[in-house]
């Protein structure tokens, strides 16, 4: 397996209870998992800690394994292995700019030259990466200059630039417009083809259709591991808000679980 | 008011990036060591005609605007209450000088080619990149500074007017401008060391400058030059 978690659990420093608790699950490359569950349910604490972010930049501390490519990613040993193969997308592109670029190709490019990648390999890697994202014509502008969607999809740009083996998405369409969420949800069984996926999501309506397998999260514990239909269609899912707008409309209506997730589903059960 | 890298294409901007530092660093020392009131009027002169010819009139004017309240208020304390305006003249050329070559330097040197400047002379990137967002910290805080001061003025926040109205406002700019250049000190650093940024052994450099004999001998006469001064000034 290409990320495995072993009876984990994380505190931030200060915090007074653990953001997760006792997780333990598996991940490799060919299909789009959603880590999902309410505001607050441990979902982005647990991409930073397959990152390796927490504990090492975030502080506080672990419990259990983290296993991702075969490292420990929170270790100093792992941390030096796992540099560049593990890249995360956070919901606020602004502030992961480096600061050093004032074009978009430049700042695409920190990454890579940051491996100490020789230039052709960083001009060709950063054309395919903008070109992945949707963001080619955006390669002369100054990124200070771009709106919230358009420097998303550059940052995305940038991480994929890197070629990393896991890919951790943490909210990648908060600050995208419809089309261009749509747009960045199609793309996601592409990536999980080349790389270990994980995309922290409450944007489930938008997100459902194209994933493979859902994790789900309640305060810090993991409830659910399985395919969306199963875990996103139960009452349990429902009912703590972690689903579709179609499936609370049918529990609401008053029909059994499990409840159809989309629009195509609704009509293919109450059509018949 | 500009602070910050502009693109262009000036001698500066074109220059390695340790030409306008060591311009800076000379102009700092000569701005103190030569003899005053002339060396300082002079100097701050030379600078003014150094930012034009480098193509550099928004650092320029920049400069000019942040000197004003000092040359007023010196005037004010050594020319109003009857002393000799001579002290004014030599503290305001000082300070214009100053304020000059060191804009001239944040508008003219692109942080990615400091950066890769200083990686070619084995600086440790971390302390490289430490120095270019230094560089940029001004226009960032300014950017953030103007979004806030958006906000609360669609709040009903008057920032015009009266100075009591901008004394008032500026307790709802400094307050979110602080806590949140505090928390995105965390999301950011996150953010660099998911791009590699955290110990990297051998940054490749994307265009490295380069650094001609005439330059070389630039820097170290510049260098040379502020020595003298200083020398001069000690020993006269």
């Amino acid at each position: 397996m290409t990320v495995r978690l072993d009876g984990v659990t994380f505190r931030y420093p200060g915090a007074p209870s653990d953001a997760i608790r006792n997780i333990s699950a598996a991940c490799a490359p060919g299909a789009v998992t959603l880590v999902t569950g309410r505001l607050g349910s441990g979902a982005s604490t647990l991409l930073l800690t397959v990152a390796g972010l927490a504990p090492h930049a975030t502080g506080g501390t672990r419990d259990g394994v983290v296993e991702t490519l075969g490292h420990d990613p929170a270790s100093a040993e792992g941390r030096a292995a796992l540099a560049g193969r593990v890249g995360i997308l956070f919901s606020t592109p602004w502030t992961q700019l480096s600061g050093m670029a004032y074009s978009v190709s430049d700042e695409v490019a920190f990454g890579p030259a940051n491996l100490g990648w020789d230039r052709a390999r960083i001009a060709a890697s950063v054309t395919r990466s903008l070109a992945l994202a949707g963001a080619a014509h955006l390669s002369a502008r100054d990124p200070r200059t771009l709106s919230g969607g358009e420097l998303q999809r550059v940052m995305l740009a940038a991480i994929l630039a890197m070629e990393p083996e896991v890919l951790l998405l943490d909210e990648p369409t908060l600050e995208l417009d419809a089309e261009s969420a749509d747009a960045l949800v199609a793309l996601l069984p592409q990536l999980a083809e080349g790389a270990a996926l994980l995309v922290a999501t409450t944007d489930l309506d938008r997100t459902v259709d194209v994933a493979d397998r859902i994790l789900l999260l309640d305060r810090g514990l993991l409830v659910a591991d399985g395919a969306p239909a199963d875990v996103l269609g139960a009452e349990r899912a429902v009912v703590t808000g972690a689903s579709t707008a179609i499936a609370e409309i049918t529990r609401a209506a008053g029909c059994p679980p499990p409840y159809p997730l989309t629009v195509d589903a609704a009509v293919r059960r109450f059509g018949e | 008011m500009i602070v910050g890298y502009t693109p262009g294409r000036g001698f500066l901007h074109r220059a390695h990036p340790f030409t306008p530092f060591a311009l800076a660093g000379a102009a700092i020392v000569w701005a103190f060591a030569l003899p005053a009131p002339t060396g300082p009027a002079l100097l701050a002169v030379v600078l003014a005609a150094v930012a034009l010819a480098a193509r550099l009139p928004g650092a320029l004017g920049t400069a000019l605007v942040m000197a004003a309240p000092f040359w007023v208020f010196l005037l004010l304390i050594h020319w109003g209450f009857g002393d000799t305006p001579g002290r004014a003249l030599v503290v305001g050329s000082q300070v214009t000088a100053i304020l000059v070559a060191f804009l001239m330097v944040v508008a003219a040197v692109h942080p990615a080619r400091l950066v890769d400047a200083l990686v070619a002379r084995r600086v440790p990137f971390a302390v490289a990149y430490l120095l270019a967002a230094t560089l940029q910290a001004v226009p960032r805080l300014r950017e953030r500074a103007r979004a806030i001061l958006d906000a609360q003025r669609c709040r009903g926040l008057r920032v015009s007017g009266s100075v009591w109205n901008r004394v008032r406002a500026v307790v709802p700019l400094t307050v979110p401008l602080v806590l949140g250049a505090l928390a995105e000190v965390d999301q950011r650093a996150l953010a660099l060391e998911a791009r590699a940024a955290a110990g990297v052994r051998h940054r490749t450099p994307l265009a490295p400058p380069s650094d001609t004999t005439g330059e070389r001998v630039l820097r170290w006469s510049m260098a040379a030059g502020a020595v003298a001064a200083v020398l001069l000034r000690v020993l006269w």
